[in-house]
């Protein structure tokens, strides 16, 4: 198969992502899966297959190996197993007896009464036989199934197109008026989220600049050239506003099983201050972020670590020599200390992550 | 109200125009001070330049301010002359009120200052009326130079024996920002061959910890030290053994004012079960009760945020300095009379005698 030339043009695609990925000029959990994506669309369609297990076993074996390359960026790992989900999905309408409607779903639950598409409109396409190991014509498979696979992969791609807009859609019903929030780091999500509900009521914002990446200071210039009121301070003093603050909404890195999360360093601080005052926290995640991962042994998260000249410099050249200095990228924060996540299929609270994962994703595929 | 309103503003004077919804929350908070402020009435060199020390940060930290304060005060006192039908004992007073008020328009008094000061009052009108001018002064300059002694050079002494105690073989210890206190326990401990590692925790706005971990560093051999910025204190709490942390004042209700970050350093301690030693002179004991750290505080100036962007109507860039840490976050606090817990604040000053107080 390798000798294969589309696949070596697979292998190319992969290759690039993979080094990509090493070398940390794709980063951010939106931005890998959205070139994850592209790459298992070229990979899909350029792959040979005769039956679903063929094609499951190409896609699980690009997906390990981009997800080799950057185990930290999860969303990865996510979109592959999103990816696998729609074609079985596909797979099974397709080719056996249409699907007697699916069990309870918390997603569509929660989202029900909604204006939503979340009723799949049944594809009334002429439904071609779907042969599997076809002797005579092994590409049949492949050529009847390939359409419906790229529109399964163009809804996944809508869906990250359109995350932003439909976290931020209620954001006012979770925002009001003349209320304090308080948040921290670069998250688009949230930025998106701030905005659209600064659409609709006059609140302040807080942001810890979360040093030392500073994003806090984008994300504060950002928010106030938005029209809202918004105070930027260092992360010493969130513990002493925390008392005058409503709302500490944050970013999530990955959300994994149990309902906890991955998120910028610092959040983890922001979190436990705002129980020490009973302030409600609430996370802003688009459902790729959802991970079928448990940390039940890593206390703390200390997992993936940034440039400690960050922290000192060489400025403090003396010091450099002498001293450990840390820099980690994220914090893990407990499900306790979350109260609610607001994905773009509704609002959760971390317990019943597990459910939406279990939804999200094929059992068979949380070990790519 | 509109001067209160620009106090919040910055340093930058554009208070006036429409400035940002709830700006009024942070109205409070103390105006950063711009060097060389007004200089009103008869005010005495060295306090001119203690000012300038004080506004300028170069001069930072409950103790330092307090010794230097105190320093200057007897100069003051020296180059005082009783005029013509008056006593010491009743106009000195009056000549050193608006040098207290010219070192507090620098910045806000810190807690140590207000005692000693009150102290220093006390002496002053004790003192006897009888006795020839010079010899007066001299005396003041000697109790002056008792309460520095007392009250902060043999009580860090003692303090850094009990703490030192505490430190066993092998201890990681975490301390935050930079207290002198806490410096002068870890080098103690460290000359007397205690092996041992410090974890220092830092965050803007002052970025003290760096001159902790200069002097840490420095000693030979030099004690191993981890540095790290706030958000990275989940990561590093779980190896440390004790955290020490230094004091600006402790209250009545047992809350811990001390610089901005303690109170998260101490709430994640407390949540890993690691014991919060806190070091604390009882000099730096207040009567008053403080509930959160945001209805008195201080803002640093805008120079300690260079990297910041400008304010402007809808953003505001706020340095606050300080924090309050609640009493339940504190296993003990460290004093000249003992392992003490922070509820027990208030028994304190009668234990030592409230009239030497």
């Amino acid at each position: 198969m390798a000798s294969d030339p589309q696949s070596a043009a697979n292998q190319r695609i992969v290759e690039d992502l993979v080094s990509r990925l090493r070398r940390r000029q794709v980063v951010g959990s939106r931005a890998t899966a959205l070139e994850t994506l592209l790459v298992l669309r070229q990979v899909i369609s350029k792959a040979r297959f005769s039956n679903i297990d063929q094609l499951t076993d190409v896609i699980r074996s690009v997906g390990r190996r981009l997800v080799e390359a950057q185990p930290k960026e999860h969303s990865v790992g996510n979109t592959v197993r999103k990816v696998l989900h729609h074609i079985r999905e596909e797979y099974h309408t397709a080719s056996g007896p249409p699907a007697v409607e699916s069990s309870f779903s918390i997603a569509k639950f929660v989202l029900q009464g909604q204006p939503r598409r979340q009723t799949v409109i049944p594809k009334s396409e002429a439904r071609v036989p779907l042969k599997e190991n076809d002797p005579d014509d092994p590409d049949s498979f492949a050529r009847v199934l390939k359409p419906v696979l790229m529109e399964a992969i163009q809804d996944v791609f809508d869906e990250l197109e359109t995350v932003y807009d439909n976290i931020a859609k209620n954001a006012k019903d979770h925002i009001h008026s003349d209320e304090i929030i308080l948040t921290l780091g670069m998250s688009k999500t949230v930025q998106s989220f701030l905005k659209s509900a600064a659409h609709y009521r006059n609140y302040t914002v807080i942001v810890a600049e979360t040093a030392p990446s500073f994003g806090g200071r984008e994300m504060a210039k950002s928010l106030s050239s938005a029209g809202i009121s918004t105070f930027l301070v260092p992360d010493s003093s969130i513990y002493a506003l925390m008392s005058r603050v409503n709302k500490v909404i944050l970013g999530a890195h990955a959300i994994l099983a149990n309902g906890g999360m991955f998120a910028t360093s610092g959040s983890l601080l922001a979190a436990t201050a705002a129980r020490s005052y009973s302030t409600p926290v609430v996370v802003c995640a688009g459902q790729f972020k959802l991970t079928p991962l448990w940390n039940l042994y890593h206390e703390y998260g200390a997992l993936d670590f940034g440039d400690p000249s960050a922290v000192l410099g060489f400025e403090e050249g003396d010091l450099v020599d002498k001293v450990d200095v840390v820099n980690p990228y994220y914090d893990y924060v407990r499900p306790e200390l979350l109260d609610v996540f607001i994905t773009n299929y509704g609002d959760h609270p971390p317990s019943s992550i597990y459910r939406l994962l279990k939804e999200t994703y094929d059992d068979e595929d949380n070990e790519l | 109200m509109s001067s209160s309103r620009e106090g919040a503003g910055g340093a930058d004077g554009s208070a006036d125009g429409p400035k940002s919804r709830g700006l009024r929350i942070f109205s409070h908070f103390g105006l950063p001070k711009t060097p060389g402020h007004q200089i009103k009435g008869d005010i005495h060199p060295a306090i001119i330049k203690l000012g300038l020390q004080f506004s300028e940060f170069k001069i930072c930290g409950a103790n330092a301010r307090c010794i230097a304060t105190l320093t200057a005060f007897k100069t003051v006192i020296q180059d005082y002359v009783t005029p013509p039908h008056n006593t010491l004992s009743r106009h000195l007073m009056t000549h050193l009120s608006p040098q207290i008020t010219h070192l507090v328009n620098a910045r806000p008094m810190s807690v140590t200052m207000g005692n000693a000061i009150r102290q220093l009052k006390l002496e002053i009108s004790d003192s006897d009326i009888d006795l020839p001018e010079q010899d007066a002064k001299d005396e003041l300059c000697q109790k002056i130079d008792n309460y520095i002694r007392d009250r902060i050079i043999i009580a860090d002494e003692v303090i850094e024996d009990l703490a030192v105690k505490k430190i066993k073989e092998g201890d990681v210890v975490l301390t935050y920002a930079r207290s002198s206190l806490v410096e002068k326990i870890l080098l103690r401990a460290h000359s007397q061959n205690k092996h041992f590692s410090v974890i220092v925790i830092d965050s803007r706005p002052l970025l003290e910890g760096k001159t902790l971990l200069h002097s840490l560093t420095s000693t030979i051999p030099p004690i191993p030290c981890t540095y790290a910025l706030l958000p990275a204190l989940p990561s590093l709490i779980t190896d440390a053994d004790v955290v020490l942390l230094g004091a600006h004042s402790l209250h009545a209700n047992g809350s811990v004012y001390s610089r901005a970050g303690t109170a998260m350093v101490a709430m994640l301690a407390k949540e890993h079960s690691v014991p919060v030693m806190l070091c604390c002179e009882t000099y730096k004991f207040s009567e008053t009760v403080m509930l959160d750290g945001f209805g008195k505080n201080e803002l640093a100036p805008v120079k300690f945020s260079p990297g910041a962007p400008k304010s402007n109507s809808n953003l505001e860039v706020l340095n606050p300095l300080y924090d309050s840490t609640p009493a339940s976050c504190i296993t003990a606090v460290v004093t000249e009379v003992g392992l003490i817990p922070p509820t027990s604040i208030s028994s304190i000053p009668l234990a030592l005698g409230r009239t030497t107080l």
